[in-house]
């Protein structure tokens, strides 16, 4: 019997977005348009144009092993290359920010190869080679995963998930990375995601409005959204993990 | 939004956020008013200080201006300040670091430098071998050479060097036993009086726990333990031990029985607060990560004052912990820096973890009918799974609504860590005063650690993905890790050992289970009698509150060196 992904429990809108986002099945839709250019300015790892940077030779230009596993397992373009690894980090706003982090992270390993991501509570990361990266990223920031007030790209110094939204419905940043454009209602990005000043603003749209985002969050709050509390089947399905983990240690099995 | 289960007006972090935040504590919005380090009179006497020290010593320091962020300041959100929970004082974030905290210091000093040692193998070489008299008058005379010779004073060399009593006079010998008799006929000046110290029933516990034996608590010099380290503690006692006994009942210094005496002073009478460590974290006896949990929990004495108070105790337990375990242990011992000093304050400030952790004790008075103001070992819960899945989750889910009800309280405890913490710490303890059982309290934590999870899509950093997605296997399971129960493991429990935010919590939930019951103690009722002593420079019944003093300048610690330092 074929493997079929069910990816996590729950009858609330919140558990359908956190499947829709994770199942590769899904068409993750547009919301914004980004350029190739404004992906590597946000990113900051090279000037636009430049060449990639590599870790070693092209795979074709150098002797490989006789490895089962690779024999196996199709190198990514940027594998290909040999380029080097890069990273792209986001900050979510607790309050109805689209993605989560573990949300994220979940969602990347469905959907990509290649990557690393790492999963905090005020941030993720997905690092991976350089040019599969820009393509990633460029998805990660142009669709329903991103809401330009209330997620960040932010390498460093990332305080904010948790704070209140300033008056302008921004997430609070240190650094003041983007800011919202009053006049056209636009967020646009002034420094790279660890802080550099920008030559050039990246406009990433403009903030999505609450109903858009309590529509498309994958937190559950119950100051109003969608309770834990009212997720029966959710929370049912976490105390039967633990229940199992206890009962029978790392093989949960009845 | 469903209901809570219960209801609880009372929110008792309420007046800590008022007194925070200007603006309503359940407000989403705020205008950040970026002022930088000049919002925080602690920052500006850092500034002033290190100006002056940078033109005493010719080198660069403090600069934040310059050195954060290339030019961006902290302060570009309010730095907020913080009651100690259940003082009612408000301090700033920086004093609760514990190279600025005077109490904190001392508070693990008092620990590093003490030692138990038994008295009846001493006397029983003295009576059986050497067929001397040993009575309560010997001993008040012994006590009295001892209390001389502990701090570092000659008893029978002559030509001696020794120390300046005004720097080692927080070191002094007491003894206690469980025979009343022996009591009365000692000096008061020399004795723990577990009578006196501890309510009757607690009392009686202990009295018929240490029998007629009688043991004695030491504490060297905050200074020497200082300087050389927990290991030492045993060393100089022993010496000291041994060359009183030779002064007070007058033996040959070189005859054989002395050896019998030492080996009972260094090795077979000894009672350390700490085990020794394993070579990968190089560290000997009376260091803090070989403290047990259980005899954490008996060091801090908060049951002793609170006997009707299980969760107050379990939360001065909490305090004590998270500072010891969180800032000194793994934030300074093993990692190094100061950021570890924001999971551990959470748990102790602002009466977040008390107003989750009383939720948790009307819960399960209500459900339960658990009368846990009245501890005891009679209406304690079977710590069945589904007893410990219902509080864990109500407890945990009223604790997330809370943080989201009041965004103020999100932005107080704005790293996840320290939500994971005091949400999962609410829930442990919630089910082991429940229940007795401190592997119930620990079940229940990891419980909430993965609902949390699932709820918010985040936990705390990279190291809760290992230590608290595994826990369910290693705690009230069908062999959690071979029988070793709370009460056994310390910060050094191969699943604890890297994760900060966690040790302080687990030293409370061991010490919940106890105090729920109405134990005399959690472990070792030794440990407990020798930190009920109120000559004591920290007074480990009101951690939160020494805590508060030193944090405010007001807590007079040990270790003083101006008598031998050149005047300021």
């Amino acid at each position: 019997m074929a493997y079929k992904p069910q990816y996590g429990p729950g009858s609330t809108v919140v558990a359908e977005n956190r499947r829709k986002y994770m199942a590769p099945s899904h068409k993750l839709e547009k919301v914004r348009d980004i350029s190739d250019e404004e992906i590597v300015l946000l990113m900051g790892h090279r000037a636009p144009g430049a060449a990639y940077p590599t870790s070693h030779p092209p795979l074709s230009e150098q002797q490989e092993p006789d490895c089962p596993i690779r024999k196996l397992v199709t190198p990514t373009d940027g594998a290909k290359h040999g380029d080097r690894i890069r990273y792209i980090q986001f900050a979510d706003s607790m309050f109805f920010a689209p993605a989560q982090p573990y949300l994220r992270s979940y969602l990347e390993s469905y959907r990509y190869r290649g990557v690393d991501p790492g999963t905090l509570s005020g941030r993720q990361i997905v690092e991976c080679r350089e040019r599969d990266l820009e393509k990633y990223a460029k998805e990660l920031v142009s669709t329903e995963l991103f809401d330009p007030a209330r997620t960040g790209i932010r390498g460093a110094t990332v305080h904010g998930h948790s704070l209140r939204l300033s008056e302008d419905g921004m997430m609070f940043d240190m650094l003041q990375r983007c800011i919202l454009d009053k006049k056209g209602n636009v967020v646009k990005y002034v420094k790279n995601q660890i802080g550099e000043p920008l030559d050039k603003e990246v406009k990433v749209g403009k903030p999505m409005d609450d109903k858009w985002l309590k529509a498309h969050t994958t937190i559950y709050h119950s100051l109003g959204g969608v309770a834990f509390r009212d997720d029966a089947e959710y929370i049912e399905w976490v105390q039967r993990i633990h229940s199992l983990r206890t009962k029978y240690g790392f093989m949960p099995v009845e | 939004m469903a209901k809570a289960k219960i209801e609880r007006t009372q929110k008792l972090f309420l007046k800590a956020l008022k007194g925070k935040f200007k603006e309503d504590p359940q407000s989403t919005t705020v205008v950040y008013a970026r002022e930088g380090l000049k919002q925080s009179p602690r920052k500006r006497e850092f500034l002033e200080a290190g100006k002056k020290m940078e033109m005493a010593r010719g080198i660069s320091m403090y600069d934040p201006v310059r050195c954060h962020l290339g030019g961006i300041p902290l302060g570009q959100r309010q730095l907020m300040t913080y009651e100690v929970s259940s003082t009612g004082v408000f301090v700033e974030g920086d004093d609760l670091h514990f190279v600025n905290n005077a109490a904190m210091q001392q508070m693990w000093d008092d620990i590093r430098r003490t030692i138990i040692v038994n008295m009846d193998l001493a006397h029983q070489t003295l009576q059986k071998r050497l067929g001397k008299e040993v009575t309560p008058e010997t001993i008040n005379e012994y006590l009295h050479v001892l209390n001389h010779a502990m701090p570092g004073a000659a008893v029978v060399q002559e030509h001696m060097v020794e120390t300046h009593p005004g720097l080692v006079d927080d070191c002094y010998v007491k003894v206690f036993t469980g025979d009343d008799e022996m009591v009365d006929d000692l000096e008061p000046q020399f004795v723990i009086n577990i009578e006196k110290l501890f309510p009757a029933k607690q009392a009686a516990q202990l009295k018929a726990a240490v029998g007629k034996s009688m043991w004695q608590a030491i504490h060297i010099p905050t200074i020497v333990s200082r300087t050389c380290d927990g290991g030492t503690t045993s060393r100089w006692s022993a010496m000291q031990l041994g060359m009183s006994f030779i002064g007070a009942y007058r033996m040959c210094a070189g005859e054989a029985a002395v050896a019998d005496l030492a080996f009972a002073a260094k090795h077979a009478g000894v009672i350390q607060m700490a085990d020794i460590l394993p070579a990968r974290r190089a560290r000997g006896p009376n260091e803090p990560g070989g403290i047990k949990f259980g005899h954490f929990a008996d060091m801090v004495q908060a049951d002793r004052k609170y006997p009707h108070d299980p969760a107050r105790a379990s939360l001065e337990v909490v305090g004590a912990g998270t500072m010891l375990f969180d800032q000194i242990w793994l934030g300074s011992y093993m990692s190094g820096g100061v950021g570890f000093t924001q999971y551990a304050t959470a748990a102790y400030t602002d009466n977040i973890l008390d107003e989750f952790t009383y939720y948790g004790m009307d819960y399960i008075k209500q459900k339960y009918k658990v009368d846990w103001q009245n501890p005891n070992e009679k209406d304690k819960v079977k710590p069945t799974q589904d007893v410990v899945n219902d509080i864990t989750t109500e407890v945990c889910l009223n604790g997330m609504e809370q943080y989201e009800q009041f965004p103020t309280m999100m932005e107080d405890h704005f790293g996840g860590s320290q939500r994971a913490g005091v949400l999962a710490a609410a829930c442990g303890l919630s089910c082991s005063i429940a229940t007795g059982n401190s592997n119930a309290g620990l079940n229940g934590w990891y419980l909430c650690m993965l609902l949390h999870k699932e709820g918010w899509s985040r936990l705390g950093f990279f190291g809760y993905d290992l230590q608290d997605q595994c826990g369910s296997a290693n705690s009230l399971a069908i062999r959690p890790d071979e029988g070793a129960v709370g009460e056994l493991r310390g910060p050094n429990y191969p699943n604890y050992a890297m994760n900060v935010g966690h040790q302080g919590e687990y030293a409370a939930i061991v010490g919940g289970a106890h105090y729920g019951r109405g134990d005399a103690w959690s472990l070792n009722p030794l440990i407990k009698i020798t930190f009920a002593d109120p000559s004591l420079k920290f007074d480990f019944a009101e951690p939160r509150r020494e805590f508060a003093k030193g944090a405010i300048r007001e807590f007079m610690p040990a270790g003083e060196r101006s008598l031998i330092i050149p005047a300021r």
